[in-house]
C-alpha cells in the first residue's frame, strides 16, 4: 500500500499539472531538395484544461454558449488567494473568505 | 492454511499486517485505479485541443487545417455551454442537475451544491466552511445564554 500510493498519485498529479499549465506544441518542418523548397509543415498546437483555456483566452468550438454557468462564474466570482475557492469579490473583501476564513485585514472582523 | 501458518511462524507477520490494511483501504488497491482516476480527472477538468496546421508544397500553401476541439464529461460540457448534438433534450433531469451551482468539496473533492457546502457542511465527509463554523459558534453562544 505504501509503495503503491505514490505511483497512483503521480500519474494523476502529472496529468493535473500538465492540464493546468497547458502544453504548447509549436513545430515547423521544411524539406529541401537540392536547394528547392519541397514541403513545409507548420503546426501550432495547444492542449489545456478548460479552466486554463478560459484564462488564457483560447477559442472554443463554434456554437459554445458563453452564458453558461461556468462563464458567468468567471465574471462574477474571484478565487481566494489561500484556498482558491471562489466567492463574490464583495464578500471576500468585507468578511474574508467564507470557505477558509482568510481575511486580508488581520484585525478585521 | 498451512502456508499462512508457516508465514506466521517465520515471523513475517508484517506481510499479514499489510494484507489486512489493504483490505481496510480499498481505494488504493490496484494500478487500474490510477488510470481510472486520471481519466476521471481529464473528463472532469475538460481538455481543449486547438491546432492550426499549414502544409505547403514548394512554397505554395496547399492545405490548411484548423482544429478547435473540446473533450469533457457531460457535466463539464454542460457547465461550459458546449453545443450538444441536434435533437438533445435540454429539459431532462440531468441538465437541471448539471446547471445547479455546484462546488467541489475542498476535503473529499465530491461535487456538492454550493449553498449547502458553504452554509452547512459537506454531506459526504462532513467538512465545514469557515462561514458555517462561525455561524454555528454564534448559535451555540446564543443557546448558552
Amino acid at each position: 500500500m505504501v509503495i503503491l500510493s505514490p505511483e497512483n498519485s503521480s500519474l494523476e498529479e502529472v496529468l493535473d499539472r500538465i492540464l493546468d499549465k497547458g502544453v504548447v506544441i509549436d513545430a515547423s518542418v521544411r524539406v529541401n531538395l537540392i536547394g528547392v523548397d519541397l514541403l513545409g509543415i507548420k503546426a501550432r498546437t495547444i492542449l489545456s484544461s478548460f479552466k486554463t483555456a478560459t484564462e488564457i483566452g483560447l477559442g472554443f468550438p463554434e456554437g459554445t454558449n458563453f452564458d453558461a454557468p461556468a462563464w458567468r462564474d468567471m465574471i462574477t466570482k474571484q478565487p481566494c488567494p489561500v484556498c482558491g475557492m471562489k466567492s463574490r469579490p464583495k464578500d471576500l473583501e468585507e468578511h474574508g473568505c467564507p470557505w477558509c476564513g482568510w481575511n486580508y485585514r488581520p484585525n478585521g472582523r | 492454511m498451512r502456508n499462512t501458518g508457516a508465514l506466521g511462524a517465520d515471523g513475517t507477520t508484517d506481510q499479514m499486517g499489510g494484507e489486512i490494511t489493504s483490505f481496510l483501504n480499498p481505494t488504493k488497491e490496484s494500478d487500474t485505479g490510477g488510470l481510472a482516476e486520471a481519466i476521471d480527472k481529464i473528463l472532469d477538468k475538460g481538455l481543449v485541443i486547438n491546432a492550426d496546421i499549414a502544409v505547403s508544397v514548394s512554397g505554395v500553401e496547399l492545405l490548411g487545417i484548423k482544429i478547435r476541439a473540446a473533450l469533457a464529461s457531460f457535466e463539464t460540457a454542460a457547465r461550459y455551454g458546449l453545443e450538444f448534438p441536434s435533437g438533445t433534450n435540454l429539459e431532462t433531469g440531468a441538465w437541471k442537475e448539471a446547471m445547479k451551482d455546484k462546488e467541489a468539496c475542498p476535503q473529499c473533492g465530491k461535487m456538492v451544491e454550493r449553498e449547502q457546502l458553504l452554509e452547512d457542511m459537506c454531506p459526504w465527509c462532513g467538512w465545514e466552511s469557515a462561514k458555517a463554523k462561525s455561524r454555528k459558534k454564534v448559535l451555540a453562544k446564543v443557546e448558552l445564554q
